[in-house]
């Protein structure tokens, strides 16, 4: 009986469209621009991977880059490096974040709301903070928490040294790795249909099977895509492993390529072959994830039942006290550790004569570098933010609502930059800004940094603006044309206004995500244009801690501040199980 | 002795009373249904029949086995209860095909593979899936998930069927498909079900017997043509179809018949069955008493002409005559209220003039005045 097929499929789709030209002419605009911008730096890498000749000069071509980056053991080891931590940290992060996004949502624990917003607090605040919070509390020497295990009977053996593997992937839990987790698959939990659960209690399954057998496999799709979203960013992961790999000698891949092309002289073109072995795996492992987190759609969603929550029963003191435990250990120990280093004397020294002190708050804040990376950041973030959110609603909204050919072009390169680490682009970028005579002039500019910055956050910010677009009713564009108005006075008298919430929660996660970045610009900076983000990591490598401290939480204040009111205007960020 | 019992069964929702002490029995076997409109406690007490919601008060019993009780401090919990349900959403899991939905039930229970396959086959063929078993559920239609999400709950023989608005979301024609297969799968296996709608005719058409709900308290319960013609409530009366209400006066009393007098509509006294006096209040009706007279619009025939002689005859006016097809919808006014009626017969009759309705004595009941 599924066998009737509908004749009218067999018609040529006609939705809106302007006139054929136009949207033709727009499209090819689109793809043109974006895949300019998108593809055409990772071009020059791969092209630059087989030249011998430094940036700037005349291209020889060769497969010495090539040769000589193999040949050196360090950057296999770095390739490996990525893959370990990514795979340790995921197997740890996953099964923790399912299972307390399944306590917050499904469950009867006590103060929900208030936990879930502990996540989301972990979630903006800048990893930069955490990593160097943790920094001082657990350096082998100097680490607070080392120096109390110190003076403790029995435990005086004990040290923590967060240079190390363990610490790596301590930090990265504790900063990303689990309220990522947490802040996406809680609200899809939240929307499944009740009922799903309790027809396996009808059918004699107790509350757990009922989790392993039901939930959580109807949970899969989403689950899927939350681990893919975390397993693509393998090779973006730098922050941390610069702040705790590179003291020892530990590469990762993003931290090796920043260090050949600092190299003196310069090993750009190394950089570029290791860069395009990350292309090249890429490139087969994006239309893989794209087809996996696009392909089977789980209707879970009802939205007829409010949805019943699990007794846990006794259970319910030891849980509540162990996700506020987490939340403890995610957002107020950094944050009071970084708060602690800028306001003592010497961080962990409780005894000496003046404790606390301001002198490094007024020194800072007439600092001309301090006031120049706040003012850079501003300007980068703030471009980042607008550019961001306008650019890429017109391509959200041509993607959902036209059929105009070469759709799946323009969402393929839409894609690609999720995947991209942020160094490679960088590298692509320098690359671009200093091979093309046109283009020098702009190198050294700030222009180099917000152009880097927009790219970074286009996956993410046309992935929302689809889903809104999607969820916002045909019908009142519709409305709209049958009134007489055209698709840009519609787009913009109708669509524009009634998604301009949406606009800005694109825009402040832009901002946010500029701000507290640094792969993506490292190689683009100079000491001018360096932003705060940079400018805290120039200092941390050189020892100012207490200095440090006060950048780390100016930019704090920037992204998490910005979260915090967009969050008090009813912004909510999350994804969707469809 | 009822095959389930309800006791005082009593809930409330953040100080709402959702369930107010009902009492219920119900026999094995027995098509039941729990009628009302939304947020009338019905869906609650079919949960807590099923161990979804614990009761704040009372207890229920299935055979001689307590499932829950306030007092006892007994609650069963839904896995322990033997019970099949079907859901409104259906609540088919996403990521099974359709047999591994119908044989999850069989899987917790230990049944062998090949038992499994059999009673999974037998099941499928039962609700007429057979040969599906293999499609994923979501790649089903509404009808079709409804038909595997009843399977499910069969599968496994359980003692009691509760079923939750389960045809409500289908469209008009394939719920009337449905309603009948319901019916007859019912009578095949002959398990005691418990049914919650919002809709009359379902309730009417599939149940042994009908408790009506309101506000958590049970306004009647009875068979449906006891509800339907002896309504004990004016809520049960209003809710289970449509009502000429004219106001009357008692002119005579018989030990089998009632005669009220309907001034400006009948010139004679109507006779009515006394059965059908609502039994809710003492010492009624009284000669002389003003009384409410209830009439079921789709009871009556129309006439053009007056017959002397006929007894329960009373004068309309005809406002309107709508063609539908298998039938004809007559719009009529008597006293001052103006409803529909249905009659399969075509009929010269003038629009705006005068009709002439028989009415059958047991079409008719009476009530106090209200208020």
């Amino acid at each position: 009986m599924a066998k009737t097929e509908s004749v009218t499929g067999a018609l040529p789709a006609r939705g809106w469209l302007p006139p054929l030209d136009g949207g033709t002419a727009l499209m090819t605009l689109l793809i043109g621009f974006m895949g300019f911008y998108v593809l055409y730096p990772l071009v020059l890498i791969i092209i630059n991977s087989f030249n011998t000749a430094t940036i700037a000069e005349p291209p020889v071509y060769g497969l010495a880059a090539w040769r000589e980056a193999f040949s050196e053991p360090g950057i296999w080891r770095s390739l490996w490096n990525s893959v370990k931590i990514g795979i340790v940290l995921q197997v740890v992060a996953l099964p923790m974040g399912i299972f307390i996004s399944w306590l917050l949502a499904r469950t009867n624990i006590l103060f929900g709301n208030a936990l879930e917003f502990g996540f989301w607090i972990s979630f903006f605040l800048p990893g930069l903070a955490t990593t160097f919070g943790w920094m001082l509390l657990l350096d082998p020497s100097t680490g607070l928490i080392n120096s109390w295990l110190r003076d403790l009977p029995f435990l005086s053996g004990l040290n923590f040294d967060i240079y190390s593997f363990a610490g790596i992937i301590w930090v990265h839990l504790v900063s990303n790795g689990i309220s990522t987790k947490v802040m996406l698959l809680t609200p899809a939990f939240r929307r499944m249909d009740a009922s799903m659960e309790e027809a396996s209690r009808m059918s004699g399954a107790n509350a757990l099977t009922t989790l392993v057998r039901i939930t959580a496999p109807a949970m899969t799709p989403v689950i899927v895509v939350v681990f893919l979203l975390s397993v693509i960013r393998i090779f973006s992961s730098f922050e941390v492993e610069l702040l705790l790999g590179v003291p020892w000698s530990f590469y990762v891949y993003s931290t090796k390529i920043v260090d050949l092309a600092r190299q003196e002289p310069p090993l750009v073109n190394q950089a570029a072959a290791l860069g395009s072995v990350i292309l090249v795996f890429l490139a087969a492992f994006i239309p893989l994830q794209r087809r996996l987190i696009t392909r089977r759609q789980f209707t879970t969603v009802t939205g007829q039942f409010k949805p019943k929550i699990i007794d846990l029963g006794v259970w319910r003191y030891p849980a509540t006290a162990f996700v506020a435990l987490v939340i403890f250990i995610l957002d107020v120990v950094p944050l009071l550790s970084v708060l602690g280093g800028s306001f003592m004397t010497r961080f962990g020294f409780f005894n000496l004569p003046k404790t606390w002190t301001l002198e490094y708050w007024t020194t800072s804040l007439s600092d001309p570098r301090i006031l120049q990376a706040l003012q850079n950041t501003l300007i980068v973030a703030v471009s980042a933010g607008v550019v961001g959110a306008l650019a890429f609603s017109l391509i959200g909204y041509v993607l959902v609502r036209t059929k105009l050919p070469g759709r799946s072009v323009l969402d393929s390169i839409c894609w690609l930059p999720s995947a991209i680490p942020g160094v490679l682009s960088g590298l692509g970028l320098l690359w671009m800004f200093l091979g093309t005579p046109m283009f020098r002039p702009f190198y050294g500019t700030i222009v180099l940094l917000v152009i880097a910055q927009v790219l970074g956050g286009v996956t993410l910010a046309t992935q929302i603006l689809k889903a809104n677009f999607v969820q916002l009713g045909k019908e009142l564009e519709e409305a709209s044309r049958m009134s007489g108005a055209g698709f840009w006075r519609t787009y913009l008298r109708v669509v524009f206004p009634l998604m301009s919430q949406t606009m800005v929660l694109v825009g402040v996660i832009k901002f946010m995500f500029a701000a507290q970045h640094n792969s993506a610009i490292i190689l683009l900076a100079t000491s001018e244009t360096r932003t705060l983000s940079l400018l805290a990591l120039d200092q941390v490598a050189a020892g100012y801690r207490e200095v440090a401290s006060i950048t780390i939480i100016l930019i704090t204040l920037l992204t998490l501040g910005i979260a915090v009111i967009a969050r008090s205007f009813g912004l909510k960020v999350g994804i969707r199980a469809e | 002795m009822g095959f389930l019992r309800i006791e005082n069964l009593y809930k409330t929702f953040d100080r709402v009373v959702a369930v107010d002490r009902i009492n219920l029995e119900i026999a094995e076997g027995e098509f039941f249904t729990l009628l009302g409109s939304s947020g009338c406690g019905k869906t609650t007490t079919l949960r807590m029949i099923g161990g979804l919601e614990k009761p704040d008060g009372g207890a229920i019993y299935l055979g001689d086995r307590c499932l829950v009780s306030q007092e006892r401090r007994i609650y069963i919990k839904p896995e322990k209860r033997d019970m099949g349900m079907v859901f409104q959403s259906y609540a088919l899991w996403p990521h099974m095909t359709v047999f591994e939905n119908v044989s999850y039930p069989l899987k917790l229970r230990g049944t062998s593979r090949s038992e499994t396959r059999a009673k999974v086959a037998e099941v499928l063929n039962l609700v007429g899936l057979a040969g599906l078993e293999d499609r994923p559920a979501p790649a089903l239609s509404g009808g079709q998930q409804q038909r595997v999400a009843l399977a499910r709950a069969l599968v496994f023989s359980p003692k009691v069927l509760l079923l939750d608005e389960p045809l409500s979301n289908l469209d008009a024609q394939l719920r009337e498909e449905m309603r009948r297969e319901l019916k007859a799968l019912q009578q095949r296996v002959n398990v005691t079900v418990i049914f919650v709608t919002h809709d009359q005719i379902e309730a009417l058409s599939l149940s042994d017997r009908i408790a009506i709900m309101k506000f958590g308290v049970l306004e009647q319960v009875g068979t449906p043509e006891e509800v339907y013609y002896r309504p004990a409530t004016p809520f049960v009366r209003d809710f289970l179809g449509k009502t000429f209400l004219l106001p009357g006066k008692v002119s005579a009393l018989s030990e089998q018949f009632v005669h009220v007098e309907v001034p400006g509509v009948a010139a004679a006294p109507l006779v009515l069955d006394r059965r059908n006096v609502a039994s809710s209040a003492n010492g009624f009706p009284a000669v002389g008493q003003g009384v409410m007279v209830a009439i079921r619009p789709e009871q009556v025939s129309l006439s053009a002409e007056r017959l002397e002689g006929q007894a329960n005859r009373v004068e309309a006016v005809l406002q309107s005559v709508q063609f539908l097809g298998d039938r004809y919808e007559y719009t009529v006014t008597l006293g001052d209220e103006t409803r529909v009626i249905g009659s399969p017969e075509a009929r010269q009759l003038k629009q705006g003039g005068k009709v002439f309705l028989d009415l059958k004595p047991e079409s008719i009941s009476i009530w106090p005045r209200e208020g």
